[in-house]
């Protein structure tokens, strides 16, 4: 299995790191230069992690991990509203992308209020294109419990609930973090950052499991292994969006249109084969993104 | 009443509302206050009890008033007051009227001097739009009908989902009766 490290340190000899990701077989996720200092988001097979520390340690960097990279993840409130809480949802939001996620915040249109808060199919639509959704819920028991629930209840991906009150059990979600509730300052008190933890642990703890059940019938190719093929692609090339490719735990966001470039995409060579007979290829909910998801090696060689 | 514990809500919505009046600058106007809700009906209800504002001060306190050919000529002398007096100016003549030279010289058109030399700002009323606003931001956003009980010293604010009910009316009646009677900040 591919595990996503994080390296920090600088730009002197980087091409012997590089050099030697390929050399055992992994990937660069991302590079971000600034200056004389690079971050490189790198998956390697987790057997070759001692090879890559001793040459960080050559280099002089930092290997860090980062859990939720390689993975996408919607952070939803009932609204983003200044009324409702903003601020809450922001910090999770940070904190996934601490740990690596890439994260989209994202408000209800109709998400306010107790009897009326309603998700449309719409949106869960763009929810379930995301490989964990964390919904940020407000003060109220009873409201959590009789209404807001039912706001993720058909929601196929894993779904973390954080709220304010304690609350022993929510159906419908993977996750609970209780104790945040509506806020009007940023969490950065000890223990609001002991809670920012927390609901970073239990997410990927989802992803995890998310994971471990995506081994069990495995995927023909890891994402990674596809990134590289689809960066050569003019238009991602010609992309001005800071990622234009997002890694997700089973394919790929590529943010160019779906309707100009599908032809292209499923053309994409990888290991022999077409990406088109390897992957389904989709347009996203998201304007202007194209989503893949790769079939599993059962089905590309029943298929 | 909500059948399930709602501790955690209130000691929330105290948090928030006194942060919220800081943030505002308004917390040492609001003496004291109560929000009760009740989720179940579902219903929200804040009561806040409103401290002394400035007391209300003559355009003259603050200002020079001379004539000009078409009005009255004022040159402010207390700047603090210039946001009040110009709101005030621009409410009664209108904002063609009110010409506004420098920083400190104001022409309004078509007003005599008396007139505007005898004009008073009430700070009351910007202290009442500063609470208003903390209460707009603490308000549960999709409680959208509500019902208010304004006084010169307390505020209630009552709200829900749909229909008001008559029982939540006469509790918001009663908590703002209650208010004039509560002493400072008990």
């Amino acid at each position: 299995m591919y595990e996503v490290l994080l390296f920090d340190g600088g730009v002197y000899k980087i091409n012997e790191l590089y050099e030697l990701i390929e050399d055992v077989g992994g990937f660069v996720i991302q590079k971000t230069q600034v200056q004389v200092q690079i971050t490189v988001t790198l998956a390697i097979p987790e057997e070759e992690r001692p090879a890559i520390e001793a040459k960080t340690v050559e280099l002089g960097g930092k290997l860090i991990d980062v859990p939720l990279a390689g993975t996408e993840i919607a952070v939803v409130a009932p609204t983003l509203g200044r009324h409702h809480m903003p601020h809450p949802t922001c910090d999770i939001a940070e904190q996934l992308r601490r740990a690596g996620a890439i994260t989209v915040v994202m408000g209800l249109a109709r998400g306010k209020g107790r009897r009326t808060a309603q998700i449309s199919a719409d949106e869960k639509a763009v929810i379930e294109e995301y490989d964990a959704a964390v919904f940020v819920l407000g003060n109220f028991k009873d409201c959590i419990l009789e209404h807001k629930v039912k706001l993720f209840e058909d929601l196929e991906v894993p779904v973390v609930a954080v709220c304010g009150p304690e609350i022993d059990d929510l159906p419908s979600c993977e996750g609970l973090v209780c104790g945040v509730g509506r806020k009007v300052e940023r969490m950065r008190r000890e223990e609001e950052i002991h809670k920012l933890e927390e609901v970073g642990t239990t997410i990927e703890e989802v992803v995890r499991q998310k994971r471990k059940e995506l081994d069990e019938d495995p995927l023909f190719v890891h994402p990674a292994e596809i990134k590289d093929r689809i960066a050569e692609l003019e238009e991602v090339q010609r992309s001005l969006r800071p990622a234009p490719i997002v890694l997700h735990l089973d394919g790929l966001r590529v943010k160019i249109p779906y309707a100009e470039w599908k032809d292209q995409i499923a053309a994409v060579e990888v290991y022999g084969r077409r990406l088109g007979d390897i992957a389904d290829i989709s347009d996203s909910r998201l304007g202007g993104s194209t989503l893949i998801r790769i079939k599993t090696r059962a089905e590309v060689e029943s298929g | 009443m909500s059948e399930h514990d709602e501790s955690f809500a209130y000691q929330n919505f105290d948090t928030i509302l006194r942060q919220m009046m800081q943030e505002l600058g308004v917390s040492r106007m609001v003496t004291n206050y109560r929000i009760k809700a009740d989720p179940d009906a579902p219903y929200f209800l804040i009561s806040l009890r409103l401290g002394k504002a400035r007391a209300s001060i003559k355009v003259s306190d603050m200002a020079l008033v001379d004539a000009s050919p078409d009005g009255g000529k004022i040159t402010i002398t207390d700047e603090n007051w210039a946001p009040a007096l110009l709101t005030r100016l621009w409410q009664q003549y209108g904002r063609d009227a009110v010409e506004q030279l420098t920083r400190y010289e104001i022409i309004v058109h078509g007003a005599t001097p008396e007139a505007l030399s005898s004009m008073e700002l009430d700070p009351g009323e910007e202290l009442r739009n500063h609470v208003l606003d903390a209460v707009w931001r603490i308000f549960p956003e999709g409680f959208k009908v509500r019902h208010n009980l304004v006084d010169d010293q307390v505020m209630t604010i009552l709200g829900t989902e749909h229909d008001l009910k008559e029982e939540w009316i006469k509790i918001a009646e009663d908590l703002h009766e209650e208010m004039h009677h509560v002493k400072e900040e008990d």
